[in-house]
């Protein structure tokens, strides 16, 4: 058999320290999709999904540009493992989208009228107080919020 | 976003425009509305062909609402099509269709084919302009139909569905359901179908409007044969009293025509009791000026004239009020001001309702007559509570009371225009316009037995300032107008009027 390369995983300094949270995260996001969806909207079962993602990503951002308790070979290796999504966080360095919940509800093209979701509309600024968006159910991420 | 592979579109029917023909109900309140627009959307619920959708709001309480039928079949029919209620009226089609006595239903055929190839005929005639026979434009307006036509939208139609998990005790979804947690109206209402709202056949709303239309009342000319005034309601500030003249004189002499615009009515007397019945029976149902729909009914004598009826209401109010919310000084006053009562002319009025009892904190700003409304009354004798008309010139002068008194009399509506009107708390008006109550005085001069100018002045500038003025203490008022009005202003307006001819400006007239 010809030579095949393999990737092996090399896991930088520091992983061990970070490696428990994020198998838990990672056991969370099987867990939510494997869930049935009886009792649910059609649009309700994906909440889960974006949620836990914004969770994870959010954990790593925090880690590094927060705390900054991770290196940034370790942080590098997050994002290109797959463990963080890159866009969001790069949206998370931005000013007013420091609470994104997710990339779709700034989307215009996903949107009539080329707006973006009412979860990015300020509290005060909206009618009805109580939403969940129907892309990630999130309640408000606009920062001032 | 995928790319829809059409039909040829002239060749199939399919119907494209470019804004939808819908009521004002439909299309809401909003002016910013914001409307899409989508081609061959869904197909239409009576022709079933594909027509372009428009989806919007109709306001910030609403939920979405859309097209549901095309345009062509609207155009048939002359409906909205959003709610499929007539255009004009905004009434069913088979309401509309019997006032009117149009029949067109035998024309439209409604089964398969014949449905869609007649919608098709008459689309493409429509598109080349060759004029069809329309039956709605030629239509002339029946007393029946503008009786029974909706004259203002009607927006809660607009509302959101019952929420259909709430009805079953199951909406997880809490504060954020966008539907409605109300228990779903039951009964023969309920069960509406939209073809038959269309043709016009066997709709229920349609039948409980027409029996309604059926038993409108007769007027019945009232057993009291003294009796020749005829109340007419519904008034608005468009219609004058040459109006109601020139609709009632056909009828029989006028002796009188009164207008309360407080009340949005008007007493029409005759001279003969034929004359009045005559003009009943004639207009009993049918009586509509500058479109407005007005009601007429039989006059109800009642003893006390107009003025006194409302200080009538006044000394009611003021027994109410009495956990001292009203300064002393006004109740005393307006129980003072009901002894001028003389009127050559009894006045008829019909159930005019009583003034609310169960208020019990009653303040002056409850009370049109105290902001500003004006009761016009003809002999020009003096009525109603201080301080309404005249609350304007009530910060010049806390000296001068007395000058309320004339609010009775309906000031030349030129003059009053440059009054500020209704008079806003406190609000010591500029220096022009105190030149104009020195005219009033001399102009309106009512006898006035001079003790009651003492309550006046007291009054007068609590009147004003009903927010700042403590209950019940004369002594303090003259005082805290000063102290919330621009002081500058007083003294200043105090001299013009104080200057201006008045006999009544008696000893009281002086700063208590």
């Amino acid at each position: 058999m010809p030579k095949v390369k393999t990737n092996r995983v090399k896991y930088p300094d520091g992983w061990e320290l970070i490696e428990p949270t994020l198998r838990e995260l990672q056991a969370k996001m099987r867990e939510a999709e494997n869930d049935p969806h009886d009792g649910k909207r059609k649009c309700e079962t994906l909440w889960p999904i974006f949620k836990i993602a914004h969770q994870k990503s959010r954990y790593i951002f925090d880690l590094y540009h927060r705390r900054k308790e991770i290196s940034k070979e370790l942080y590098e290796f997050c994002l290109d493992q797959g463990y963080a999504d890159r866009n969001l966080i790069a949206k998370w360095k931005k000013p007013g989208y420091e609470r994104l919940c997710c990339l779709r509800c700034i989307q215009p093209r996903d949107h009539n009228f080329a707006t973006t979701c009412v979860c990015r509309v300020p509290k005060h600024l909206r009618e009805e107080k109580v939403i969940e968006c129907v892309h990630c159910g999130c309640g408000g991420c606009a920062s001032g919020d | 976003m995928a790319h829809r592979l059409l039909r040829d579109l002239e060749a199939d029917g399919w119907e494209r425009s470019d804004f939808p023909i819908i009521c004002e109900s439909c299309l809401g309140d909003n002016p910013y509305v914001r409307m899409t627009k989508a081609d061959f959307d869904k197909e239409c619920k009576i022709c079933t062909r594909p027509f372009t959708v428009f989806r919007w709001r109709p306001g910030r309480d609403a939920r979405f609402k859309k097209t549901e039928i095309c345009q062509t079949c609207s155009k048939l029919k002359n409906v909205c099509q959003v709610c499929l209620l007539d255009l004009e009226y905004g009434l069913p089609v088979q309401v509309r269709d019997t006032a009117l006595s149009i029949n067109s239903n035998d024309a439209i055929p409604k089964s398969d084919v014949n449905r869609e190839y007649f919608a098709e005929e008459h689309d493409r005639r429509a598109r080349a302009g060759i004029d069809y026979e329309s039956s709605f434009g030629k239509a002339r307006a029946n007393d029946t139909i503008l009786k029974l036509q909706r004259t203002t939208p009607y927006y809660k139609r607009n509302r959101a569905h019952v929420c259909s998990f709430y009805i079953r005790g199951e909406c997880t979804r809490g504060a954020e359901c966008p539907y409605r947690h109300e228990m779903p109206i039951t009964g023969e209402l309920s069960q509406q179908n939209i073809k038959d709202r269309y043709y016009g056949v066997n709709d229920p709303v349609a039948m409980k409007l027409l029996n309604k239309a059926g038993e409108m009342p007769s007027l019945e000319p009232p057993d009291d044969e003294s009796i020749k005034t005829l109340y007419v309601g519904g008034l608005n500030e468009r219609v004058t009293e040459q109006d109601l003249r020139d609709n009632f004189y056909a009828h029989g002499e006028i002796e009188s025509i009164r207008m309360v615009p407080l009340r949005a009515c008007a007493f029409v007397t005759y001279t003969t009791r034929e004359g009045a019945e005559k003009a009943a029976e004639e207009l009993s149902n049918k009586l509509v000026i500058k479109g407005l729909r007005l009601k007429l009914m039989w006059g109800r004598p009642q003893a006390p004239k107009p003025d006194s009826e409302g200080s009538d209401e006044a000394r009611q109010q003021a027994a109410v009020a009495h956990s001292g919310m009203l300064p002393r000084a006004i109740i005393s006053q307006q129980q003072s001001q009901i002894q001028p009562q003389d009127q050559n002319q009894p006045m008829h009025y019909f159930n005019i309702p009583p003034p609310p009892q169960q208020e019990r904190a009653y303040y002056p700003s409850m009370d049109p007559q105290r902001m500003g409304a004006l009761i016009p009354s003809h002999e020009g004798a003096s009525n109603g509570p201080s301080g309404s008309g005249e609350n304007k010139s009530g910060p010049e002068k806390q000296q001068q009371g007395q000058r309320y008194a004339f609010q009775g009399m309906p000031p030349p509506p030129g003059q009053y225009h440059h009054q500020l009107y209704p008079p806003p708390y406190g609000y010591m008006p500029p220096m022009p316009y105190q030149q104009y109550p020195p005219q009033y005085h001399s102009a309106m001069h009512p006898p006035q037995p001079p003790p009651t100018n003492q309550h006046y002045q007291h009054s007068a500038p609590s009147a004003t300032y009903p927010g700042s003025a403590p209950p019940g203490s004369t002594a303090h008022s003259g005082s805290t107008p000063a102290g919330s009005a621009q002081p500058g202003s007083r003294p200043a307006g105090s001299t013009p009027p104080e200057s201006g001819p008045s006999g009544s400006s008696t000893p009281g007239s002086s700063q208590q």
